[in-house]
Parts: structure tokens; C-alpha cells; sequence
């Protein structure tokens, strides 16, 4: 194994361990120079391959997208599905022009993600102390969970005529249903995580000498950190599902609205424009969930 | 660090009258009866017995997960009412915990029991490097194997000085060789600290080579059978193994437990039982390979 002709062929096979070869002893008299700007642009590429040719395919795949929407609306197909009236991404990036110019588009958006922001922070401020507690204390579990299942399977759209009831003002009922679809997902995967967490852990933290305090914030907390991030993730995406149904419904400004009035006024190309406007805030939104999941949670980085 | 190094021998365990029950359906079930085990300050004493014979029930009972059913469980005449830091734990699993790194992990001890962060920092290098472990203090345990998140393990149950160190089966997840290495490690670590050591393992010669006495359990309902002195003098090498002492030790340990393996199995095995199988390999039969 140690023949320097077997080295240098797993070197050669294996580009990905390269980092591996170089610390182990050089087979013959490798020069000592640090290796040129050249080598190290084609390692990285080499590690990155497979990332770059996602993003590559990834890219492709959105402009052969675009390109099938472009081709069935100027065509006007008809097959079972009407393309007649939908708009054409060219007069749809026409409408996006003239709307970010627009405060009133802007202001719509602005107020969707405050909805958002306020309900969806609501929901994980409650919902992850109380999955905590409930995982913690069988008593509190025993009590809320009956009922928690009872409400959990109403659809957050079936909340409006009761939240429209319940709230003083529109604007606190959209944040309500907000907060109530993103607020079971958060409570169920907290809940979740409290249950898996490896009985093994609390021992070993007891036999250091930590009290129930310090193993809640040293042990429980931390390791149901994974599927808190996943409640998060997963109420995020139900908290816009919610916010545009309740904006269509009751709304006066916000992107579903927005969206719905362009129906109601037959400016067709606005919604399309709406409706990736949401899917827009849609992603980003989980995507800064992403990272601070990252943040937090530096240990699961691969 | 002096301190945990020249720390007077302490931690006499007395375990006396000891048996430990659980509910089922058909009533109380005992897995572990009428024990009596004692481990002398800076001893290491093993704990050998066939699977489910109740060795880490007792173990655990010693640590203060669990409560003995009748007896007492005592250390340096204290009795045990709970889990603390005066009785180091390893475990198996190694158990680290996987948000923390390796310097993390090893100061937790000290973190519970309100130390500075920078002493404790400090603390935990040291400790680290004695254990080799210095350069992976930064690394998460997933990133390492399962000898070096041993390592970390016995570390970190040493870090706060306990009197005992219980070992729940620590090598039994690791490969032959890495054990080996292993054993000798935790060998030097009990040398220099003069630490009472409670030691639960299926392995024979484990048990051998690394204790001052054995204890060999019964099949479940789990009680002591023998105790075995292990007279092999210190410091002991690995070659110790191939010696006449050591294998007679061997020899003695395994009829032993093979008498209470047979048990736990449910059944008396005879040689006139193996004879009746009369299976055919390769023209012998079974009884004969046997």
C-alpha cells in the first residue's frame, strides 16, 4: 500500500481527496511552491461539480420554462386548458416595471410581509415555548393537546367568518389567521422533537451535575433545535397560504388582494405579476428560515 | 487540574442487600436479587455476566437512575438518592453532546458546577491534551470516530473530579483494535487519578486485563456468582494476554459464564442434546466440530 505508484494512483482517481493527499507524505520530491491561482481554480471546480451543474441545470430548466409559457400564450393554445386570456411573460416583466414604480404595488407587499412577519413571529413565540412545556410536563400535555387536535385540522381559511367576528379590525384578523396556520405546524414539530430527544443525553448531562434547569436549556432545547427549524419552515409556507386566502377574502391592501382585484378589474397580466410576487416572498421568506436555521445550528453543517 | 490529579483515593461503593423490581402484567418482575458488591477506594472492579443478567441495571442503580427496590447503595458512606457529579458516567453511545464541540462537551461538568468560562476553557485543554485530544477541541463528535468520541466521553466524566467512574459496556461499539488502545488508555488514566472504577462489560478478557477483582453475575433474575481476584501484576501489557495466569483466569471466567449464558438462554444445552441434532458438515457431525 505504502508503493509510491499505488499513492499516486488513488491520488489521481480520487480528485475529491485531495486535501487527504496532501497530508499525507509525498510520494516522490514534490515541489514546495504553493500551488499556482490555476490548480486551485480547477480543485475548487472539481469539489463544486456537482453543485455548479445544479445550478446550471437549474437555470436551463427556468428559461425552458419561460420559454413554454411564451410559446403557448402567443399562440393562444387551446387544448382542454384556454391559454387565450392568460398573459405573456413579456407583458407580465411589462407590468413588474410599471408596478415597482408604483407605491401602491409596493405598500401592497409591504403590508403582506408586516401580516407575515407579525403573525408568523406570534405563532413561533408561543408555539415553541408551549411545545417545550408540553414535552417537558405530561400534565400541560395532557391538558392542551386534546384540544390543540381538534383545532389543528381546521383549515385557516375555514378561520375568516369567525376571525372576522372575533377581531375589532380587519387588519387583526388577517394576522390572526396568519398566526393560526402557522402556529400548528411550529406546536406539532416542537412537540416532535421534545419526544425524540435521546434519554441517553439527559442522563449523561445529570451525571456532570446539571438540574432540571440547565438540562431544559443545555440538552432539551437544543436537541429538538432540528425539528423546530422544520416546524418553522413548514409554518412559514402555511402562513402565506393562509395570509392570501384571508387577504382575498377580507383584505383591503396586501398581494392576494392585489392579486384578486387585478381579476376582478381584467388586468390579466397582474396577476401573474401577483401571483410571483408570492411565490417570490413565498421563497425568500423560507430561505431566511433556512439560514438562521444554519446559524443556529452550526454543528449540522455539513 | 493538580487538584483532580493528587486528590486523595476516595470513593468506597457499597452496594448491600440490593434487588431491583419492575411492574409488568404478571406482577413484579425482579432483575436483579440479593447483590452484594463493594468496590475499595482507587480500585477497578468489573461487572461480567450474560446479556440481560441485569449488570447495567446495577450499574445505573449506582450512578442513582435507578432506585433499588430493597438495600442500599452507598458511596464513601453517603447513600446514592440521585444522579450527581461525584459518579462519572460512560456510556456506550458515548452520549456527547452533538451541539456542543469537544471543548464544550468536557467543560459541561465544570459549566454545571458555575465555573468561570476562561478557567474552565482552560481546564478543558488541559484535560484534552492529556487525552491527545488537543487538536480536535473545535470539531462537533459527529466529525469524529468512535475511539476519539470515547476519548472525549471519559474525559468529560473525569473533568469534574468524581470519586467513581461507572462504565456502562464503553468499548463495546468500538472495533478490536481501537479497544485494545482503548483499555490502555482509560488503564493509565485510573493509574494517574487513583479513581474507584465500576466497570460493565460482556468482555472476558476485557475484564481481565483491565481489573483488580471481577464480579461474575447469574443469568436474570441477576445476582453475584463468584468474585474473581485478578492477581496479574501492574503495569500490565498486552502480551500479558498469551500468559498461562491470564488464561487460566480465562479459562475459569468462561465456564462461568457459560453455565449462566446457557441459562439465560432458556434451556439446558447437553452434549447428548448436540449429539441428537446429528447434523451432517462436511462428513463430521456437529458434536464433532464442537
Amino acid at each position: 500500500m505504502s508503493s509510491p505508484a499505488l499513492l499516486r494512483h488513488s491520488e489521481d482517481s480520487m480528485p475529491a481527496t485531495t486535501a487527504i493527499g496532501e497530508a499525507s507524505p509525498a510520494p516522490a520530491a514534490a515541489p514546495a511552491a504553493a500551488p499556482s491561482f490555476g490548480t486551485v481554480a480547477l480543485r475548487w471546480y472539481r469539489l463544486n461539480r456537482a453543485g455548479l451543474r445544479a445550478i446550471a441545470i437549474g437555470i436551463l430548466s427556468l428559461l425552458a420554462f419561460l420559454l413554454v409559457w411564451h410559446l403557448l400564450t402567443t399562440y393562444r393554445v387551446v387544448f382542454f386548458v384556454r391559454f387565450t386570456n392568460v398573459p405573456s411573460p413579456l407583458a407580465v416583466y411589462a407590468s413588474f416595471t410599471k408596478a415597482i414604480h408604483d407605491p401602491k404595488f409596493l405598500m401592497h407587499i409591504v403590508l403582506s410581509c408586516r401580516r407575515i412577519f407579525i403573525g408568523f413571529s406570534l405563532a413561533a413565540i408561543v408555539g415553541v415555548p408551549l411545545g417545550l412545556i408540553m414535552g417537558r410536563f405530561k400534565l400541560v400535555h395532557e391538558i392542551v393537546f386534546p384540544v390543540a387536535e381538534v383545532l389543528r385540522p381546521i383549515p385557516a381559511i375555514a378561520w375568516v367568518p369567525m376571525a372576522i367576528m372575533l377581531w375589532p379590525t380587519n387588519e387583526q384578523s388577517i394576522v390572526y389567521i396568519t398566526f393560526l396556520g402557522s402556529f400548528f405546524p411550529i406546536l406539532v414539530n416542537t412537540l416532535h422533537g421534545m419526544s425524540l430527544v435521546d434519554p441517553v443525553l439527559v442522563r449523561a448531562a445529570q451525571c456532570l451535575g446539571a438540574r432540571e434547569r440547565s438540562i431544559f436549556r443545555e440538552v432539551y432545547f437544543p436537541a429538538s433545535l432540528p425539528h423546530i427549524f422544520t416546524g418553522l419552515t413548514v409554518g412559514m409556507g402555511v402562513a402565506w397560504v393562509s395570509l392570501i386566502a384571508a387577504e382575498m377574502i377580507s383584505g383591503q391592501y396586501g398581494i392576494g388582494y392585489f392579486t384578486w382585484e387585478a381579476y376582478s378589474l381584467v388586468q390579466y397580466a397582474d396577476i401573474a405579476l401577483g401571483m410571483i410576487a408570492i411565490g417570490v416572498l413565498g421563497l425568500g421568506s423560507s430561505m431566511l428560515i433556512r439560514g438562521a436555521g444554519q446559524l443556529v445550528m452550526p454543528w449540522r453543517l455539513k | 487540574m493538580n487538584e483532580i490529579l493528587t486528590k486523595a483515593p476516595q470513593g468506597h461503593i457499597e452496594v448491600k442487600n440490593f434487588s431491583l423490581s419492575y411492574d409488568s402484567i404478571e406482577g413484579p418482575v425482579e432483575a436483579v436479587t440479593d447483590t452484594q458488591i463493594h468496590v475499595n477506594p482507587g480500585e477497578f472492579v468489573s461487572i461480567v455476566g450474560p446479556s440481560g443478567c441485569g449488570k447495567s441495571t446495577l450499574l445505573n442503580a449506582v450512578a442513582g437512575f435507578l432506585k433499588p427496590t430493597t438495600g442500599v447503595v452507598t458511596v464513601d458512606g453517603e447513600r446514592v438518592n440521585g444522579p450527581s457529579a461525584e459518579r462519572g458516567m460512560v456510556f456506550q453511545q458515548y452520549s456527547l453532546f452533538p451541539w456542543k464541540t469537544v471543548r464544550e462537551n468536557v467543560e459541561f461538568g465544570l459549566k454545571m458546577r458555575g465555573m468561570a468560562r476562561s478557567q474552565r476553557e482552560r481546564a478543558a485543554r488541559t484535560l484534552l491534551g492529556l487525552a491527545g485530544l488537543d487538536a480536535f477541541e473545535k470539531h462537533y463528535p459527529e466529525k469524529l470516530s468512535g475511539g476519539m468520541k470515547q476519548r472525549v466521553g471519559i474525559v468529560r466524566a473525569l473533568a469534574t473530579g468524581p470519586k467513581v467512574l461507572l462504565l456502562d459496556e464503553p468499548f463495546g461499539a468500538l472495533d478490536a483494535q481501537t479497544r485494545v488502545i482503548m483499555q490502555q488508555i482509560l488503564t493509565n488514566m485510573w493509574q494517574r487519578l487513583k479513581i474507584s472504577v465500576l466497570f460493565v462489560t460482556h468482555d472476558i478478557d476485557e475484564a481481565i486485563f483491565l481489573s483488580d477483582r471481577v464480579y461474575c453475575m447469574t443469568a436474570r433474575p441477576g445476582s453475584i456468582k463468584a468474585e474473581i481476584p485478578i492477581p496479574l501484576e501492574r503495569p500490565r501489557q498486552q502480551s500479558m494476554m498469551m500468559s498461562s495466569e491470564f488464561l487460566a483466569l480465562r479459562r475459569g471466567l468462561m465456564s462461568l459464564i457459560r453455565e449462566e449464558s446457557i441459562k439465560a438462554m432458556g434451556g439446558e444445552i447437553t452434549d447428548l442434546g448436540m449429539q441428537g441434532l446429528n447434523i451432517e458438515l462436511h462428513g463430521h457431525s456437529l458434536a464433532d466440530v464442537i
